[in-house]
């Protein structure tokens, strides 16, 4: 097996003196697909936090097997501010760095790149719009372009699926599908009936971390693994966690 | 008419006028991050705290600008220091700074032995006395603070917007988040001569408000919002020696009502566009 591109070894973190998450051991490799769910205050943000750097470890650590791993990160939409006054281009182009920082401007091919991803992302006639004058998903489409701008080796979805219509939920799962032939996925659901289709693995987060190498769960593993999590079963067997869905 | 220009023949209404555009162009710039950001109460904070520093100058015998420049700069990086360890409820600290701030100017005007005079230009404004020098110190960080947002407006967006994801791109959110509380500080200061603590902040809101009804984009408020803050500020100015009300105030009164004004206008625009189309 390849080096992984990210490893947590140990890995205990959380917020001022509180632990949130206790001894978690991870590794992430090219192309994963791994779905984290977890009660809620289980945890699942604060893993994604560690994993993107912005939160200091109290033990642990974590490494980089493969040399600096680009990232893309799409936040809990939730806590955004829609009324703040950025258009869909600028929070697009927010995502890449500027190449001179004593005058952070974008140069002409970044400029171009954004466009272009802008164009693809279908919100070209959204591009000057600012983003409290977006809908659910187009708001969705510019995060998510944000993120994929600088060409992520992993890409990070903390609940992408609140607050879109159903039918934007189909087209992120579609695209999620294509990119993850060309990166790795993290996606944190509270919704575990609707990703375990989509993900190729499976990460239980309450304090503790409990990686499940199939995409397929039972409600007694989910207890064992100290995971209450609600169950929306979509296969035929109320019971039995999730195997006949189709998207 | 011949009156204007007979009143613009004095030297003190000249420099009120520079000091009014100034003033104006000063608070579109550091206005429009403190209203994108929804920081108007931590900026009533640090305006208010900057009256212990008055007071503690006066019982010194310094200068009340440097006094309230010190306890603003201290309050605005205080604030941004709790906010960004949150270990304290924000809301209630900036109260806490507020009301102290209020309470050490007053005791120590009040243990100052003499007459204050100017007290009451730093709580209301005096734009008409505004010298020479301080029209040139006003005009110096007015360049400062251009020369940065000019430079910087890309950065300090975006750690404004989301300071999570600037962080993760590699940006340094705390230099920028404490730069412009310091910025936020100096030019609500500088701006106290021509307004006044009670006033000043209105200056920094209302034009970005009346501005916000036509563009939300960061980098077109700031120069909408000096338009209608320069335009706002003069009529008061001229209302002011006109009518001999205090200054300050009349600034604030025409900056509102062409507030309101603009924004009926664009109501029954939207009105006739609605039904014409």
């Amino acid at each position: 097996m390849s080096k992984p591109l990210v490893k947590l070894s140990g890995v205990s973190t959380g917020y001022f003196s509180e632990t949130v998450l206790r001894n978690v051991n991870l590794e992430i490799h090219a192309k994963d697909f791994i779905g984290i769910i977890g009660p809620n205050g289980g945890g699942k943000t604060t893993l994604v936090k560690a994993i993107l750097g912005i939160l200091p470890l109290f033990k642990g650590r974590i490494t980089f097997p493969q040399g600096k791993v680009r990232m893309g990160y799409l936040p809990q939409i939730s806590a955004i501010d829609k009324s703040f006054p950025i258009t869909v281009k600028e929070l697009i182009g927010s995502g890449l760095k500027a190449k001179n920082s004593w005058f952070p401007q974008l140069t002409r091919e970044q400029k171009k790149q954004v466009s272009n991803l802008i164009a693809e992302a279908g919100l070209s006639g959204q591009a000057h719009k600012p983003i409290g004058e977006l809908s659910g998903g187009q708001i969705q489409k510019a995060f998510l372009s944000r993120a994929l701008i600088n060409e992520p080796q992993l890409l990070i979805l903390d609940e992408p699926n609140t607050f879109v219509d159903k039918g934007f939920e189909k087209e992120l799962y579609q695209w999620l599908r294509v990119l993850n032939e060309q990166m790795a996925i993290l996606l944190v659901s509270h919704d575990i009936g609707t990703i375990t289709p989509l993900v190729k693995t499976i990460a239980c987060v309450n304090v503790d971390l409990h990686y499940h190498p199939s995409n397929q769960l039972t409600e007694d593993l989910l207890k064992v693994y100290n995971c209450p999590v609600d169950i929306i079963a979509h296969g035929p067997v109320p019971h039995r966690v999730l195997k006949e869905h189709g998207l | 008419m011949s009156e204007i220009f007979t009143i613009m023949e004095y030297a003190f209404f000249r420099n009120a006028m520079a000091a009014a555009v100034l003033t104006s162009i000063l608070a579109a710039m550091v206005g429009t991050y403190i209203v994108s950001r929804k920081i108007v109460f931590i900026s009533g904070g640090i305006t208010h705290a900057s009256f212990g520093g008055i007071g503690m100058a006066y019982f010194f015998g310094l200068n009340p600008l440097l006094g309230a420049a010190v306890f603003a700069v201290l309050s605005a990086t205080g604030i941004e220091w709790v906010s960004q360890k949150g270990k304290v409820r924000e809301d209630s600290a900036i109260a806490i700074l507020w009301s102290l701030g209020m309470a050490l100017g007053i005791i120590f005007v009040f243990m100052t032995p003499g007459y204050t005079p100017n007290l009451m230009s730093f709580l209301f404004g005096s734009i008409l006395s505004v010298g020479r020098a301080e029209l040139y110190m006003l005009l110096a960080f007015c360049l400062l603070a251009g020369v940065f947002f000019w430079l910087y407006l890309r950065p300090v967006v975006h750690t404004a917007f989301d300071p999570e994801f600037s962080k993760i791109m590699g940006l340094p959110v705390g230099f920028f988040r404490y730069t412009m509380s310091v910025i936020i500080a100096l030019a609500i200061v500088i701006s106290i001569r021509s307004v006044g603590i009670i006033l000043v902040l209105s200056l920094f809101t209302i034009p970005q408000i009346t501005a916000m009804l036509f563009t939300r984009n960061f980098a077109k408020i700031i120069p909408l919002a000096a338009l209608f803050g320069v335009v706002g500020s003069l009529a008061g100015l001229f209302s002011s020696y006109f009518f001999d009300i205090p200054s300050g105030a009349a600034i604030i009164f025409f900056l509102t009502l062409q507030f309101l004004l603009v924004k009926g206008l664009v109501m029954l625009l939207e009105y006739v566009h609605r039904n014409h189309s």
